[in-house]
């Protein structure tokens, strides 16, 4: 019963892992790789990305074992890996200090605490449990096993420090000023605009003569029919962006700007 | 570039209702130098004569205490005939304190080294100014080299030195080697406040000659700059026209900028300058060799610690 908790446990972080480390590995960002490649950190620096790979690797070999293969080796294996993780989390604690665990990818930039070993001593408890009485797939789901799997998922969610850090990410978002936005984008904004559909008569062409961004604002200059121009500026942020415009020069008064939101 | 900034300027004050004039520099500004650039007509100990880049025959005085560079110091009195100078002057431009003769600063990704004694290399410094070849003499290797120890491709490299008919001779290091590779620069702190309204780096100084500043974080598409938009300090998107007011923190002199170029090889350096204080990491802005000496800078030391917001 409690090997039948802890085996989707041990799948889930598994492949969890295994993904993060995949697109940690994918980024060609540094050396903020400290926090993020955990133990990877010791190796030299040419091999850091293939270590990354080859664990991740393991961790899905190892998913596969516990899922498909009907012998124990696959479950003596899962123990080993988490014991040898463990250990070099305590390694990298004593010679690394300033290096995360690098467990979920660069979610993991945290420097490796006790909270950290914990969880990965818990992960090879729960290992060996499944290797002592497991079998393979997943169980069926009783009232007893769905306990045991709360109660572990309590465990290991209070002694993750990765909780604190996607919370610190989802609120403290970086702001509009500092995010990549495409222009295609602003420009779907744009013409799904209230404001485009009044202007639209207006102009010579549908293509932007000139098109640039200044902090949350993207700017569209288009050539009007009556020799003026028509410049478009779109906000960056939001579901209902303000969409702003003015025409300028040709036959046609500068108009003031207009500050209309896209809902109208 | 200059009528399209311009423009820009004007469109996006009349669509956001701004001020078309950006805010120009103040008394708090402090006060800007003289600079001047040309070639040497005639020097001796007390005089120079130059012709600028606008065709202009100058005439200054050489103070007592003025000093000149050209790979190392000089007395202003030796510099050859025909030598490219900058000069640092007071008393409305006709009195020099100080000249760079033949400086360039060679910022790049090194992409090969060949060479023993004078190393040659070659550096790709970004999408818009191509690549050059510079050679590393070998009297000045060793002070280059302490600084530069990993001169391998995908390394980035900063140097400042003199043009020598048309070799580059890198003669001192501009800052410290990045330990990571070009292809790998740190990803920018939080922003967990918002953005700041001003924003406190380094500013360093090239070779291009339109006053005003590279600045990293511009958008690609708009820039046709295929490495914009990388940067280690976080730095708001702004556009080429866009006016930045830069403050040199150390000389406490400032004045408004407009982004004339992609800084594409600046934001990939993080870096801190040491010039008065220890400034927070990157580089924030690019300034033409001419702004960089106005404001105060000191072309052979290649940084100043600079506060930047937008103009």
């Amino acid at each position: 019963m409690v090997a039948a908790a802890a085996q989707p446990i041990l799948v889930f972080m598994l492949v969890i892992g295994g993904v993060a480390k995949l697109v940690t590995a994918g980024r060609d960002s540094e050396p903020g790789a400290f926090g993020r490649l955990g133990p990877a950190v010791l190796a030299p620096e040419s091999w850091r990305k293939n270590a990354l790979i080859c664990c991740a690797i393991g961790e899905f070999g190892l998913v596969a074992g516990l899922l498909l293969v009907d012998h124990p080796a696959p479950r003596w294996m899962t123990v080993a890996f988490f014991t040898v993780a463990t250990y070099v989390l305590y390694d990298l604690r004593r010679r690394r200090p300033d290096a995360g665990c690098g467990c979920f990818g660069d979610v993991s930039a945290t420097p490796v605490g006790l909270r950290a070993i914990s969880r990965t001593l818990v992960l090879t408890g729960m290992a060996v449990i499944v290797a002592l009485d497991g079998s393979p797939g997943l169980p069926a789901p009783d009232w007893q096993v769905l306990a045991w799997l709360a109660g572990f998922t309590v465990v290991l969610l209070a002694l993750s420090p990765e909780i604190e850090e996607t919370y610190a990410r989802l609120k403290y978002r970086a702001p509009c000023e500092l995010r990549p936005f495409a222009p295609e984008r602003a420009a779907a904004r744009l013409r799904s605009s209230a404001v485009w559909r009044n202007h639209v008569h207006l102009l010579g062409s549908e293509l932007p003569s000139d098109s640039w961004r200044e902090l949350c604002w993207r700017f569209f200059v288009f050539e009007a029919l009556n020799g003026a121009e028509v410049v478009f500026a779109v906000y960056l942020s939001g579901r209902r962006p303000p969409v702003r415009v003015a025409v300028v020069g040709g036959h046609t008064p500068i108009q003031q700007s207009i500050p209309v939101s896209a809902s109208l | 570039m200059g009528i399209p900034a311009k423009r820009r300027r004007a469109l996006a004050a009349a669509v956001l209702g701004r001020e078309l004039e950006p805010p120009r520099a103040n008394a708090e500004s402090g006060v800007l130098l003289d600079a001047v650039s040309g070639t040497i007509l005639d020097v001796s100990p007390h005089l120079i004569i130059i012709e600028d880049d606008e065709g202009h025959e100058e005439r200054l005085v050489i103070a007592h205490w003025a000093k000149a560079w050209r790979g190392g110091f000089v007395a202003p009195a030796d510099l050859p005939v025909g030598a490219r100078v900058i000069i640092r002057a007071l008393r409305q431009g006709k009195v020099v304190d100080r000249i760079w003769a033949d400086v360039t600063r060679m910022t790049g990704i090194i992409l090969s080294v060949s060479g023993r004694d004078d190393i040659a290399v070659v550096l790709d410094c970004g999408p818009h100014r191509g690549r050059r070849s510079v050679v590393i003499p070998y009297r000045s290797s060793g002070r280059v080299r302490v600084r530069y120890p990993r001169l391998e491709p995908g390394f980035l490299f900063d140097a400042i030195g003199t043009v020598e008919g048309t070799t580059a001779l890198a003669q001192i290091p501009a800052t410290s080697q990045p330990a990571y590779r070009a292809a790998h620069v740190p990803d920018p702190p939080a922003a967990y406040g918002g953005v700041q309204s001003k924003i406190s780096g380094t500013a360093v100084w090239s070779d291009h000659i339109e006053a005003g500043v590279a600045y990293p974080m511009l958008e690609q598409s708009d820039t046709g700059c295929a490495d914009a938009g990388v940067s280690c300090a976080a730095l708001p998107y702004l556009a080429l026209g866009s006016s930045v007011h830069v403050r040199n923190v150390c000389a406490d002199r400032a004045t408004v900028l407009p982004v004339v170029a992609c800084g594409c090889m600046a934001g990939r350096f993080c870096d801190r300058c040491v010039e008065c204080g220890t400034s927070p990491r990157g580089r924030v802005v690019e300034l033409s060799a001419m702004s960089y000496v106005e404001l105060g800078g000191d072309l052979t030391n290649g940084c100043f610690n600079v506060r930047v917001g937008l103009g």
